[in-house]
């Protein structure tokens, strides 16, 4: 038994569904670590009142890169440094993440699903440069 | 420092401009932080940073409703994202006034080309160049009823545009939504929705190249910053619910009216 073949129209439509599901995926990764960031603020803003009476925070982060300053995060939270500050910074490190995030699904997904070899080179190319500007020093 | 009542209800209306114009919301938060007492280099760390949180609240609504053209974003990125490198290692270098002064001069030239441009955008013929990008779509327009089809053009003009965005993104901190839409806009040929749609899109990947050169400076406050993204995302969102409902021509009054405002404003500090 022999199949059709789908015509270009079928095609079409296909890709055009593929890419509206691209839509989708992109901008829940976006509304996603938005909504993570703001949470840990919150909280960090939060515990920083009920402890002192004042959300206000004045500390500098100074001579590190973002993977630096990730690391220091984790590092503080294995050893249970929980603090206002830690959900603070932390809630700055997910909204920075967040873009860097969103390139790297874009790229897998332009190779994996839609096969565009041409918008996956680019957003390579994307991704280097956000890669080195995270290691700057 | 700046406490938070004061910090949190300028950030919402930052945020809530931002979105509505595509501009990105430190247009008008670095003017305001600057009249709070925050020093203009201190502002603009920490307006790169609330860019991120605009962008990405803005855009994901946009991104969902496919008003953003991805492909557009992706390749033009690849431009700012340099561009916002070097412009950010230009301001650690250079004194305040001149900050001030180039941010005016932005602002300004922004407003004067969007006024003497003639209106909106152009159907026609695509280019070689920006056909082999698939640089075109299509989007729901809720104020029209109706599903838009375009064609993008002059990508080969809009790319090295958008390095120089790029570096004026990363030099003051503004995103530069507002060059963004302008090529978008008026060398592409983009409709308008479009193109504020995906300059926001844009601004979150290249305010996150700057904001790493800012981060590693020790510009950034998270105390400051805390309160700033907040507010940022907050007015983000509900002006990117506004955004939708507008017609195009809407847009354009309301994004003329802030920048002739802060342009002014900024030009007269520098002084």
């Amino acid at each position: 038994m022999e199949f059709a073949k789908p015509s270009a129209d079928m095609q079409v439509s296909e890709a055009a569904a593929k890419e509206m599901k691209m839509d989708v995926l992109v901008g829940t990764i976006l509304l996603g670590g938005v909504l993570l960031s703001m949470i840990l603020v919150v909280i960090g803003l939060c515990w920083k009142w009920t402890h002192t009476g004042s959300v206000s925070e004045n500390y500098q982060l100074k001579g590190m890169n973002l993977i630096q300053l990730v690391l220091q995060e984790i590092h503080l939270a294995v050893h249970g440094a929980l603090r206002p500050r830690l959900f603070i910074t932390s809630g700055i490190v997910v909204l920075m993440l967040t873009p860097y995030l969103r390139v790297i699904a874009s790229v897998g997904y332009f190779s994996a699903i839609l096969k565009n070899w041409k918008y996956t080179l680019f957003t390579a190319i994307v991704l280097i440069v956000l890669t080195y500007s995270l290691f700057l020093r | 420092m700046v406490p938070f009542h004061l910090l949190f209800p300028v950030a919402v209306l930052a945020g809530f401009v931002g979105a509505m114009s595509g501009m990105g919301g430190g247009i008008v938060l670095i003017p305001a932080l600057t009249l709070l007492g925050i020093d203009i280099k201190h502002a603009i760390a920490i307006s790169i940073l609330s860019v991120i949180a605009t962008s990405s609240g803005s855009a994901s609504a946009y991104v969902r409703d496919h008003i953003t053209n991805l492909k557009v974003g992706m390749f033009l990125e690849m431009f700012t994202i340099v561009g916002a490198l070097v412009g950010a290692r230009i301001t650690l270098a250079v004194s305040r006034g001149p900050l001030y002064i180039a941010f005016g001069v932005v602002l300004l030239s922004s407003w004067a080309a969007l006024l003497l441009a003639g209106k909106g955008w152009h159907t026609g013929e695509q280019d070689a160049v920006t056909r082999w990008l698939e640089l075109e779509g299509s989007y729901p327009d809720q104020a029209l009823g109706a599903v838009i089809e375009y064609k993008g053009r002059r990508a080969y003009f809009g790319a090295p545009m958008m390095f120089g965005a790029g570096i004026i993104a990363g030099l003051l901190g503004i995103g530069a939504g507002a060059l963004k839409v302008l090529i978008h806009d008026l060398v592409m040929g983009l409709p308008p929705k479009v193109s504020t749609t995906t300059s926001n899109l844009i601004i979150g990947v290249t305010a996150l190249a700057g904001t790493s050169v800012y981060l590693f400076a020790g510009l950034i406050n998270p105390g400051l910053a805390a309160p700033v993204i907040l507010g940022v995302v907050a007015g983000a969102f509900a002006g990117t619910r506004l955004l939708v409902r507008l017609s195009n021509q809407s847009v354009r009054y309301f994004f003329l009216f802030v920048l002739l405002i802060l342009g002014i404003e900024m030009i007269v500090r520098g002084l």
